[in-house]
């Protein structure tokens, strides 16, 4: 027997199967609702492009129809469907091209029926057994998941409502401090302005003060010069005595000249206390050195330059070439980074100066008269009470603009996500520990210790137009080496509780966590009834 | 993948290592000056010397008296007449045409590497008679059928001749340059050691003053690289001096010479005057530049010279870095070439001069002496064999990424393809898959279960391969390493110990593969007791087999690493790459106890790698430029007996767009080997991820593909046979066509289908050459009509790839789309008939189950279709075969036929059973469908149409 044998009389077992639903003989491959389509007959009509072939052309493997309908239990036309009647389970159509194609894809088996290549079982009743048990777990969690998702909901509205509400109650509160502001800083500048005069008044007077002490000062140095060089305590400087004062060698020849002398002298022979202070003082007063006084002056430059230590010299600078390592370093010197770190510290301490000591000015502005001081007193408690007010201002602000950027934020049409606003979700794998912050933030960390990458930013829904709400996208994360900046899709499922179940990244730097939370499960009474009720077959 | 990428991952990794950031750093300096990396002629001291050497006259004569002669061969003695050192030339009649000549020292103080037989030649070739006819003044004669050679004695030259005409030339330019083999000299003066040198030269008595100079200056700069030569930082010690061969290599009256890859360059080969040589030198070269003459990662030593009245070739049987300079009289403009003085006076006879020289090794030249196309494919086959029939599955299409992460991804890739139905057959892992790179084994965290992970791809008749490459990861717990190393099959460093470099595990010792027993120790490894995890659905990939070791020089090897025998690794380099791949390939067929055909792909390869593997053009970019040069770079590969061959469909560096993607996969469509691969960086890329519009095309392109299977298939047992190129240029069917000399933008498949792939962005017309003054071609779609010998411009919308079927052509296609090939090894099919202007068409279809071995017992059914005079009939061309099938003939499209006819009859051969078919006519681009003949494929039968 030829090959072409036993197809022609495979072809005869093709046209027609018995369906035991309405009685009705059927062409194989076709359900019970295009049955009439198939009424046995000379001649079948295509359905769709409306050509005419004989009867007996149905189901013989060869395409003659455009839309395929001549062939919907073979693979000859390869945009047919194959209709699996899947007693048991759910009925389904199935590409023609995988018909007789060695792979049992029905659970009825009935879409392989050459026989040569495999002999299908029929499992439909187990997987329809398991298929039902699979449902039903799943109702169990959406109801079980719904429940919690109806507190979310209404935790997320009253968060809203709270939310809301904080936002008239806050503008109104700015309102009042703005005002509050206003007022308090007239009552600033009020008590300022007495307060600026008299503080003027008492300092103009201390500076007076400070002047004629000074003049007293400068008279008693120069008294001091005097009776030094009057070395023949005659009430006179002449120049004999000038002589004595190496100071006075103008031309630095070893010795003072007479000339010298009366140059400093003012041309003069000799000159009384009276003239000394007048006209020859302040030209030597510069260059005049003491030899009294010269031990005081040492004394005074010791003590000068020992305070001068007291300031630290050189403030210690950060080891610029060691944080430039760090900028440039990656990841990988994690170890290195703290080596630095610890030797910093040491350089630091090393040249760390001990605290200044205070210094007592010399000279010290006398307290604020009583009367000054209340002055003061009060600006100051306008200017604190200002302040106060100001930053009431800006706080109220800041919480304006937060509270905003809350509202701003997608929660779901129920606002069933708004809870998960604040929380954080963590999940460890072979190497890291993933975190995702619902509507902030998405990062990883490796689990034995390091720093944290970000993997990104909350950004928007990315679900489809059908289900927006079924995917999160976080992006602009950490930049990838010569990559994208890495990003975050977030796969939501229906859970009892929040858990991040798990991350991947399936291409370089795109990271995909899956996600369950109550907020994603439905009303299980909008969920489609079980299969076994109906025998749907379109 | 290229070396490179290592950048990437050491910085996404934050575990690895200080060493690895250091290797890291040093390997992403490439990313700007890549070239570096790699030599010039000019720093490659044997390619600079043997370069620049122009001598007045050959220095080499032949000596008469030393004339031996057997039936098949002829001995004689060459002198190098400036320094006295002798040699021996043997020629050799072939069978099939070809002329074998090959010339060593007469007495090398070292012993020169020879290629083994058995391993770039298939076998020892056969010998044929040839007739020592005396001499002709002072040329003897040596003669073969109508070929003959005319050898001259001094200075010494070969002319090769058929039918008196001459084809090729050895030495006429002079340029014969053998370096013997000789002792390091002592720290001498230096005038003792250019006296030493001298004979390397012209004689400089001959030679005018300026030259001389010039001599002795070079000569003072080779010295130093003799004996030791640095590139970069490394060293390469050079124990036993200058090696290196040279001959020049002339075509007369060939303007078009092919072959030599593998370069990313056009396929006709260029000039040189202006460039570095062509260089074959096996290496991992980071994104490679277009259109130069820099090695790439595989080397075929063959080239073809083509014009209207004959196809020459050369075979060039020597392993050792090689480079090519090429010269033609017509390219270069110059009135430099002296042509044979036995042309006759004219000089305007287009000549193409080219000039091989080698770091080491013998001359061993196959003169492969035409006269068609066909003849010179036939005849390197018979010297290096073809590529044996593929299992069907892998000329169908393989997906591929660095990496599928685990398991889950790889299901789900593959309920991916089903769920858009999209066909493919073998899924890929790269290196990521395996326990930290070493290979054999697996990150078990992430594929815990491969048995499992490869049934659920097989059940649906598809295949897993996973990467084996050949360093192995120095680390004391890995068997396949310590078995290596304990067994003293590790290659060894100039010193005799192991070998140490850089590859993916870090520290790595690469297997010692030129040694038969560390080839069969390897096969061994692929057991299925030994590869554990593995089944006989997993099949192979070797990558980085050049070697690449990314702190080599060059990234490769040490030249002066020692293999089996102590022969150095410059001696041999450029096969080193062919014995991973056929030991790996040994392996699996060993694995099904020698009854199954398997697949292995490399990315190195040599003479002979057609045997063995599948070979694909390395780490291309996903740019249209790499796109376009595929097509030049496949032609090349196919030209040079590796058939089996294509390029990364996408590009594996960076992201191409959707539209460069979608033209990738139509012209992808028709590479031999067809895969998609991706970089680990980019992004993700499997065409069910593809905008919808482009799915669709895509999807379109890889069904036009699995429907042209059995045509593939068909062409591949054919080229098993005859070495055919299956991607094939038009010169191979139209040698007579000038037009057609030159172009590598438009290919034929087989000799039936004519391919213009559109490789520019936003291009939505080309202008395709129809080839063939007589032929009629038929747009594959709409069977509209193309006349041959004219250009057209056709559009090329993005949904359309302009394939065309050549009339009088008869192609068998199956077009029932399924998920993967072997699910559609029991369908039937459609004979497409496609009429020349005589009405007439042939063609042929082989078949067999697709996978075994047993067609090699007869188990195939090889058919012939022949339509002439309004009869169609299939005639057994091969009764040696006969085989059991089910597949079965549901429809022949008879394209080109004139009118409506009246009644359509088939019969069996003695005329019984005749049946009426049914049929349909469409008048407008005359196409007659005729309806389920029914019949059996092994049926013999004969339709008449009325």
């Amino acid at each position: 027997m030829t090959e072409k044998a036993i197809i022609l009389a495979l072809c005869l077992l093709y046209y027609f199967v018995p369906d035991a639903h309405c009685g009705i003989d059927r062409p194989r491959g076709v359900p019970a609702s295009k049955a009439s389509y198939y009424k046995p007959g000379e001649t079948f009509k295509c359905i769709t492009d409306g050509k005419t072939i004989p009867f007996e052309y149905i189901n013989d493997d060869y395409c003659d129809c455009d839309d395929g309908s001549d062939e919907p239990g073979t693979s000859a036309c390869p945009m047919m469907m194959f209709y699996c009647e899947n007693k048991g389970h759910k009925p389904e159509y199935i590409l023609s091209s995988r018909y007789n194609d060695g792979i049992c894809d029905c659970c009825d088996g009935s879409d392989e029926f050459g026989g040569e290549k495999i002999q299908c079982q029929n499992f439909c009743e187990e997987i329809g057994r398991k298929d039902r048990e699979d449902r039903e777990r799943l109702i169990l969690l959406q109801t079980e998941g719904f429940k919690v998702k109806l507190s979310y909901i209404q935790l997320g509205q009253s968060l809203q409502q709270e939310k809301k509400a904080r936002l008239t109650e806050i503008a109104s509160e700015k309102d009042t401090y703005e005002k509050l502001k206003t007022d308090l800083e007239a009552k600033k500048n009020e008590a300022e302005a007495p307060e600026k005069e008299a503080k003027e008044k008492h300092e103009k007077a201390w500076e007076e003060e400070k002047e004629k002490k000074k003049a007293v000062k400068e008279r008693e140095t120069a008294l001091m010069a005097f009776d030094e060089i009057d070395a023949n305590d005659d009430q006179h400087v002449e120049i004999h005595e000038m002589l004595l004062h190496p100071e006075f060698d103008i031309d630095s020849d070893g010795t003072v000249s007479h000339d010298e002398a009366k140059e400093y002298l003012e041309e003069l022979e000799r000159a009384g206390q009276d003239e000394f202070l007048e006209k020859i003082w302040p030209n030597i007063k510069e260059i005049f050195k003491s030899k009294k006084f010269s031990d005081d002056v040492k004394e005074v430059e010791t003590t000068e330059s020992t305070t001068e230590q007291k300031e630290p010299e050189v403030k210690p600078q950060p080891k610029r070439d060691n944080w430039a390592k760090h900028e440039y370093g990656d990841d990988d010197d994690e170890d290195e980074e703290e080596d630095d770190e610890e030797l910093e510290d040491e350089d630091y301490d090393a040249t760390t100066p001990p605290p200044p000591v205070e210094e007592v000015p010399e000279d010290k502005m006398p307290d604020y008269d009583e009367e000054t001081q209340k002055l003061i007193d009060a600006a100051e408690q306008a200017r604190n009470e200002f302040n106060d007010a100001d930053r009431k201002v800006k706080d109220t602000e800041n919480e304006i603009n937060t509270v905003r950027q809350y509202l701003d934020i997608d929660f779901g049409p129920e606002f069933e996500y708004g809870s998960l606003k604040g929380q954080c979700f963590e999940m460890t794998d072979r190497e890291y520990t993933y975190k995702l912050c619902p509507f902030d933030k998405a990062s990883q960390r490796p689990k034995n210790g390091g720093s944290e990458t970000s993997l990104g930013n909350w950004g928007h829904w990315s679900g489809s137009e059908a289900d927006k709400y079924s995917a999160m996208k976080y992006e602009k994360g950490q930049n990838c080496w010569s990559g994208p900046d890495r990003s975050v899709e977030v796969i939501l499922q229906c859970g009892t509780e929040n858990l991040l179940l798990s991350a991947s990244e399936p291409s370089r730097c795109e990271y995909r966590f899956d996600f369950a939370t109550p907020a994603r499960c439905i009303d299980p009474a909008t969920l489609q009834p079980s299969p076994k009720d109906t025998h749907d077959e379109l | 993948m290229a070396m490179s990428t290592r950048c990437a991952i050491a910085r996404s990794k934050m575990s690895l290592t200080k060493c690895f950031i250091l290797l890291s750093y040093f390997i992403c300096q490439l990313y700007a000056v890549q070239r570096d990396n790699f030599k010039t002629c000019e720093q490659s001291s044997f390619c600079k010397r043997q370069r620049a050497y122009q001598p007045a006259q050959s220095p080499y004569v032949a000596l008469e008296d030393s004339l031996k002669i057997t039936s098949n061969t002829i001995d004689i003695q060459l002198l190098n007449k400036d320094n006295n050192v002798r040699f021996l030339l043997t020629i050799f009649g072939l069978q099939d045409n070809m002329f074998r000549i090959k010339m060593n020292e007469l007495s090398p103080i070292k012993e020169r590497y020879e290629i083994p037989v058995g391993d770039a030649l298939k076998e020892e070739p056969a010998q044929q008679k040839i007739n020592f006819a005396g001499k002709d003044k002072d040329k003897f004669v040596i003669k073969m059928s109508n070929h003959k050679l005319l050898l001259s004695l001094s200075p010494f030259r070969i002319d090769a001749y058929t039918d008196e005409t001459p084809v090729m030339s050895l030495n006429s330019q002079g340029l014969l340059k053998f370096e013997q083999m000789r002792i390091k000299p002592e720290a001498k003066p230096p005038a003792d050691d250019s006296a030493d040198e001298n004979g390397e030269e012209a004689n400089p008595q001959e030679a005018v003053e300026n030259q001389e100079e010039k001599v002795k200056e070079e000569k003072k700069e080779d010295e130093t690289g003799m004996w030791e030569e640095t590139f970069k930082t490394f060293t390469d010690s050079k124990p036993h001096g200058p090696s290196s061969i040279g001959i020049d290599v002339s075509f007369p009256g060939f303007e078009n010479v092919y072959g030599i890859p593998e370069h990313a360059d056009t396929m006709a080969l260029k000039t040189t005057k202006s460039t570095d040589p062509y260089r074959l030198f096996n290496l991992d070269v980071f994104e490679y530049d277009l259109y130069n003459p820099m090695a790439l990662y595989g080397a075929v030593p063959l080239m073809y010279a083509h014009n209207e009245d004959r196809t020459v070739g050369i075979f060039w049987h020597n392993a050792a870095e090689t480079w090519i300079d090429i010269s033609s009289n017509t390219a270069d403009k110059s009135v430099f070439s002296h042509i044979a003085d036995f042309v006759k006076g004219n000089n305007e006879i287009p000549q193409t001069d080219t000039h091989w020289f080698s770091e080491s090794g013998v001359i061993d030249v196959f003169l492969l002496l035409g006269p068609t196309p066909r003849d010179v494919f036939k005849q390197y086959s018979r010297l290096t064999g073809t590529t044996q029939l593929p299992p069907l599955y892998s000329l169908a299409y393989h997906q591929c990424r660095w990496n599928y992460n685990d398991q889950d991804d790889v299901k789900a890739v593959d309920a991916n393809f089903d769920k858009f139905d999209i066909p493919f057959d073998v899924i890929w892992l790269d290196i990521e898959h395996t326990d930290g790179k070493k290979y054999f084994t697996w990150a078990h965290d992430k594929f815990p279960t491969p048995e499992e992970m490869i049934k659920n791809l097989s059940v649906k008749g598809r295949k897993l391969v996973t990467i084996v490459d050949p360093h192995l990861k120095r680390e004391d717990g890995y068997s396949v390493y310590t078995d290596a190393r304990d067994r003293g099959f590790l290659i060894k460093n100039k010193d005799g110990n192991d070998y140490e470099g850089w590859c993916w595990p870090g520290s790595s010792s690469w297997p010692d593969f030129t040694n038969p027993v560390v080839r069969e120790w390897w096969a061994d490894k692929f057991a299925l007791s030994e590869y554990k995890g593995s089944t006989p659905d997993l099949i192979v990939w070797n990558d980085m087999n050049e070697p690449s070791v990314f702190n080599g020089p060059e990234i490769t090897f040490h030249k002066d690493v020692k293999h089996y025998n102590n022969f150095e690794n410059r001696d041999l380099h450029n096969i080193y790459g062919m014995y991973v791949h056929q030991a790996t390939m040994e392996g699996l067929v060993k694995r099904s106890g020698g009854k199954e055909r398997s697949f292995v792909l490399t990315r190195a390869f040599f003479a002979g790698s057609q045997r063995y593997s599948a070979v694909w053009t390395g780490d291309n970019i996903g740019e249209w430029s790499h796109l376009k040069v595929s097509i030049p770079m496949v032609l090349s590969l196919n030209l040079a007996g590796i058939t089996f061959s294509g390029a990364d469909v996408g590009g594996f560096f960076k992201n191409p767009d959707p539209e460069l993607l979608t033209r990738w996969y139509q012209t992808g469509a028709f590479y031999p080997f067809f895969r998609a691969h991706a970089h680990l960086d980019t992004r993700r890329r499997e065409p069910y991820l593809l905008p919808e519009e482009n799915i669709k095309i895509v999807r379109e392109a890889l069904r036009l593909r699995y429907s042209l299977l059995p045509y593939y298939y068909t062409l591949f047992y054919q080229a098993e046979e005859d070495g055919l190129p299956i991607f094939r240029p038009l010169w191979v069917d139209y040698p007579k066509d000038k037009d057609v000399f030159k172009i590598d933008d438009q290919f034929l498949i087989g000799s039936s289908l004519l391919v213009k792939p559109v490789t520019d962005q936003g291009q939505t017309n080309v202008n395709v050459y129809f080839p063939g003054k007589d032929n009629v071609w038929y747009d594959i779609d709409t069977y509209q009509t193309y006349d041959g010998s004219m250009t057209i411009n056709v559009p090329a919308p993005l949904d359309k790839i302009p394939v065309y079927q050549k009339g009088g052509s008869i192609i068998a296609r199956k077009l029932r789309p399924r998920r993967s090939s072997s699910l559609m090894y029991q369908d039937p099919f459609t004979l497409i008939v496609c009429l020349d202007k005589q009405g007439k068409a042939e063609g042929e279809l082989y078949v067999d189950d697709y996978h075994s071995f047993q067609y090699k017992n007869g188990d195939y059914i090889h058919r012939q279709f022949i339509f002439n005079k309004n009869t169609l009939s299939s005639k057994n061309i091969d009764p040696k075969g006969q085989f059991n099938t089910r597949e079965w003939i549901e429809k022949i499209i008879i394209v080109g036929f004139p009118n409506e006819p009246k009644k359509i009859t088939i019969a069996n051969s003695s005329g019984e059973n005749s049946r009426i078919l049914g049929f349909q006519y469409n008048e407008n681009n005359k196409s007659l469908t005729i309806r389920k003949p029914g019949d059996n494929i092994a049926d013999i039968w004969t339709l008449v149409i009325v």
